[in-house]
């Protein structure tokens, strides 16, 4: 198969580093945007466009979009993850319809992140895809292994339900090798085979004592714990080994199984730890103990019960080069006591199944594949996920199975299997422009306490309220989303340079001015500014206003209603969006007052005061949310003076000033509105006759 | 820069009165960086005006245009159909721009939306000010560069008067003494025996005292026929 290089001129523009990070290229900012504004069901839509396993990853994802977000170079970042799970708990946004068929038919083996995604992407291309899992549930790794106090099954059946509404069959219980073979699929009429087994296998030690009858394989307890109820004898010790993930998930999963005490040792020092931060501490709260830098050595028993794990000191786990090459102090050493020992150092893959086909296998038994086109050796038989790619998240797992659904519908078009260009993330934010950004805290995602989450399996994670979720996602910066400088309509007036609050237009001697578009906090002061109408938004919020306006007047002025008819401006983020101010105004709302939602006042410029008059309004009622709320620090200034101006023009028409007015109503005063409008309302009646 | 101010509404309006459908017509010059003429301006001032017209249930018909200067008969050629379709064009740009219309469309009757002021110096955001009255014969080298036929209420030519009190102009304490300012700039940079230096009475005549000013210069002008250098044959 031919790779094809992208010309340079392809290369695409940067875009949110949130959005580089996440595997899948996310539209972070855009469905934080809608959550913002309390629209929990437009977020999910903007989340189903590229997230076949919405609830899944809303649960349980790595979230290494987190670790680029930068918020974090202002204070922390957003809580991406969590408010992905208020958006699939909030929101509702029914699955696209299924497409029109092509015909040709593809087998996945393994129902895991990787298979699930490659059959949604191809059954959305118009494939007709069969998943076949060898066992009887589906969902992979994540179905079988992840505990259920972090991943209740209800939420990876809901987004399975999803794909097969795609029209994409799954069959449990078939394995391939078991029961069919790479060459009867074929032979059955399938024209593309994608693999994604996974590493089902639990890695263990060659070491004395590791044949014991209680040293257990980590994989094997965490399904039988999640499946069968597995439970451990009352009394127990047990000693887990291993510093990752599974490790950790082994540890918390003995303790809710009933072991009297559960003791993690692992060669890593803390900061070495491959488990996640979060994952620790949510285990040393539960009473986990963690034992870092001890290398096991073997396991002492009686009777041929275990006693204990006996382990010798850490020098060091990697070598000058960084590589994976432990270590120790040979006289220094330490016995665990303990009833049961537990092996969580990593996962290999089955590739039993592929005896006696032609897909090829290295001599260390890893599958041989094209990176680029994830081709195997046979014809027409693709890869994907962590049997491909090593030990990694759901999240990965899921982007490489997009990737080899791409190359699979190329193959079976016979289109050349083109490498898909990576985008490019913004740059950092300069120290200038962090100054300048408001400080606001990332809300805590509550738990349920230890003391109630270490007695069973329940769900720990109690995700936002949905005000906490809406006040988290107004932190997102909308990186990239803001002003642009339209090169031919700019005069360099220097207008922008100096409205901007955050110093983000600069003059450079190349261009003359510079709107720093990976800098901009997409305020819109600038926009709404420039003189000479040169700068262009990166997104349709401006547009969307103009529009919501229309709207809303034509449904308030049908022929001979009677005046006086009002349009009441207000920011539709963080408090005022539901359930705030919005839920407010809908239930108290008088008949004449047009709602007219805006992206912060900091956008609502002259034009749009005096377009309410031109569309028939008689008076005007901008509500400010209180400074305290807005992210943007000049919002509140700037509204001011727009409304100014725009007093002047009425009064140069003869009309009254007092017939814009601006009330300033933080959260606790929303009630006072209903009376601040009739009385505006009254005013004005006496003002119009 | 020149500097100018919108008309106040009620006049625009009276000078529109008479005329159905109107062409704001906006300049990408100077007035755009003042902030009266631009395609803000235009969009904000065409806004008005019709809600002007449903206010008075009128029926006139307000376009809007911008060009990037209304001075160049080229930059004008793009809404010569536009201008020749309406009854009247206000027209957002300085003096000279307004001229420029009424010169390339004669037929077309053109008003000033804008009152051109001053050629002056933005001092900050939202604050101009006057600094020169193209007098034809700048000796800002003599004076620390400030003007003061601008910026000497009575354009002395050897202040300061007697009215001059803390730096002040006696005719507003808002108003810096040209002529401080002039003697406390020539000190810092030791030229104050400029000040000593007795001059000749300037000629007037690069102003205004001999009537229009007019710029020639042979070597730019546009070729005339017969000095054209055309192929053989
Ligand atoms: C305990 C544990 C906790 C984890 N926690 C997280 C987490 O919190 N966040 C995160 O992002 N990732 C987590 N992961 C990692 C995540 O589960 C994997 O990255 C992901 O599941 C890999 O996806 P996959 O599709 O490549 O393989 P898998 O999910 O392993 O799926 C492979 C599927 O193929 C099937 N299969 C194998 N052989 C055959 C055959 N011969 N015939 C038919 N079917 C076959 C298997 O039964 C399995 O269902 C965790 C993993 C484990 C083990
Ligand atoms: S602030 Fe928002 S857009 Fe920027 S990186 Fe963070 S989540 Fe993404
Ligand atoms: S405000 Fe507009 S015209 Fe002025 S420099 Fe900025 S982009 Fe250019
Ligand atoms: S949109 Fe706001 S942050 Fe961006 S350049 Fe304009 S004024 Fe600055």
């Amino acid at each position: 198969m031919e790779v094809v290089p992208r010309s340079p001129a392809e290369k695409t523009e940067a875009i949110p580093p949130c959005q580089v990070a996440c595997p899948i290229h996310q539209d972070v900012p855009g469905y934080l945007a809608a959550i913002a504004q309390g629209n929990f069901g437009e977020a999910l839509r903007l989340i189903k466009d590229t997230n076949p396993l919405p609830s899944i990853c809303a649960t349980i994802c790595a979230h290494p979009c987190e670790a680029e977000c930068r918020r974090g170079q202002v204070d922390e970042a957003l809580s991406i993850r969590a408010l992905k799970r208020a958006a699939v708990d909030f929101g509702c946004s029914p699955t696209p319809p299924a497409p029109a068929p092509r015909g040709e038919r593809v087998a996945i083996i393994g129902s895991g992140p990787a298979g699930l995604t490659a059959a949604h992407d191809l059954a959305r291309l118009g494939y007709q895809v069969t998943v076949f899992e060898r066992e009887a549930i589906l969902g992979g790794a994540l179905a079988q292994f992840v505990p259920l106090y972090r991943l209740p099954r209800d939420r990876i059946q809901g987004d399975i339900e999803g794909i097969r509404a795609l029209g994409v069959e799954f069959r449990t219980d078939s394995a391939l090798g078991r029961d069919f073979t790479v060459a009867e699929l074929k032979g059955r009429g399938y024209r593309a085979v994608l693999l994604g087994l996974g590493l089902p296998l639990s890695r263990s030690l060659p070491l004395p004592g590791f044949d014991m009858k209680d040293v257990w394989p980590a994989l094997p307890f965490l399904r039988d714990a999640n499946l069968y109820g597995r439970r451990i004898q009352p009394g127990k010790t047990v000693i887990v080994i291993g510093g990752g993930n599974v490790a950790i998930d082994v540890a918390r999963s003995a303790l809710r199984a009933g072991a009297a005490r559960v003791r993690l040792v692992c060669l890593e020092s803390p900061e070495e730890m491959p488990a996640f931060p979060w994952e620790i501490k949510e285990a040393a709260e539960e009473g986990v103990e963690i034992n870092c830098s001890w290398g096991p050595k073997r396991i002492l028993g009686e009777d041929g019960q275990v006693t204990s794990l006996e382990t010798v000191a850490v020098k060091a786990v990697f070598d000058d080069q960084g590589r994976f090459n432990p270590t120790f102090y040979e006289d220094r050493t330490a016995i665990f006591e303990g009833d049961i020992v537990i092996v969580a150092i990593g996962q290999a893959a089955d590739l039993s199944c592929l005896k006696d086909s032609d897909i090829q296998v290295t001599e260390r038994g890893q599958l041989i594949f094209d990176p680029v086109t994830l081709a195997t050796t046979a014809e027409g038989v693709f890869t994907c996920g962590e049997v491909a790619t090593g030990p990694g998240t759901a999240v990965k797992a899921m982007a490489s199975g997009r990737q080899a659904a791409l190359s699979i519908h190329r193959y079976l078009q016979g289109e050349p299997l083109t490498k898909v260009e990576e985008p490019q993330p913004l740059g950092k934010l300069d120290q200038g422009v962090t100054a300048a950004v408001i400080r606001q805290e990332r809300q805590p995602v509550p738990l349920l306490e230890v003391a109630q989450r270490i007695r069973n399996f329940d769900y720990i994670d109690l995700g936002y309220a949905v005000e906490t979720a809406v006040r988290e996602a107004r932190r997102c910066l909308s990186c990239g989303a803001g002003a642009r400088r339209v090169e031919d309509k700019c005069i360099d007036c220097l207008t922008c340079v100096r409205v901007c609050p955050y110093e983000v237009p600069v003059v450079t001697p190349a261009t003359s001015v510079d709107i720093r578009a990976d800098q901009c906090q997409a305020c819109g002061i600038c926009v709404m500014e420039c003189p000479a109408r040169a700068i262009a938004f990166g997104s349709s919020r401006f547009e969307d206003m103009e529009r919501e306006l229309e709207q809303a007047m034509a449904k308030v002025t049908p022929g001979g209603a009677t005046p006086p008819r009002l349009v009441l401006f207000y920011c539709y983020y963080g408090v005022n969006a539901p359930p705030g101010l919005a839920d407010f105004l809908k239930a108290n709302i008088t008949p004449g007052v047009a709602l007219v939602k805006v992206p912060c006042l900091a956008k609502l410029g002259v034009p749009y005061l005096l377009k309410a008059f031109e569309l028939g309004a008689n008076g005007v009622l901008i509500v400010d949310c209180g400074d305290r709320e807005c992210i943007y620090a000049q919002a509140a200034l700037w509204v001011r003076r727009r409304m100014e101006s725009a007093r002047r023009v009425l009064e140069g028409l003869g009309l009254r000033k007092e017939q814009i007015e601006l009330v300033c109503l933080p959260e606790e005063r929303f009630q006072d509105l209903g009376e601040r409008m009739s009385s505006f309302s009254q005013r004005l009646g006496e003002l119009v006759h | 820069m020149i500097k100018g101010e919108q008309k106040p509404l009620p006049e625009i309006q009276g000078m529109i009165a008479p005329y159905k459908r109107v062409l704001v017509l906006g300049c990408g010059t100077c007035v755009t960086v003042c902030f009266v003429g631009g395609e803000k301006e235009v969009a904000g001032l065409a806004s008005a005006l019709r809600l002007h017209q449903r206010l008075s249930k009128g029926d006139k018909i307000i376009e809007e245009a911008t060009v990037k200067r209304q001075c160049e008969r080229e930059f004008l050629a793009e809404v010569a159909r536009q201008i020749q379709s309406v009854d009247a064009v206000l027209s957002l740009a300085c003096a000279i721009g307004v001229q420029a219309v009424a010169e390339c469309f004669p037929t077309v009757p053109v008003l000033p939306g804008v009152n051109t002021s001053f050629l002056g110096l933005i001092e900050e955001p939202g604050k101009w000010s006057e600094v020169c009255a193209a007098c034809g014969d700048c000796i800002l080298h003599l004076t620390g560069g400030i003007c003061p036929i601008t910026r000497c209420a009575k354009s002395l030519f050897n202040g300061p008067c007697g009215g001059s009190v803390g730096g002040k102009c006696e005719i507003s304490p808002d108003i810096p003494c040209a002529w401080q300012l002039i003697y406390d700039r020539l000190a810092a940079t030791g030229r104050l025996h400029l000040l000593e230096e007795v001059r000749p009475p300037r000629e007037w005549k690069s102003f205004s005292a001999a009537g229009p000013r007019r710029i020639v210069r042979e070597e730019l002008r546009v070729p005339a026929e017969d000095e054209k250098i055309r192929p053989k044959g």
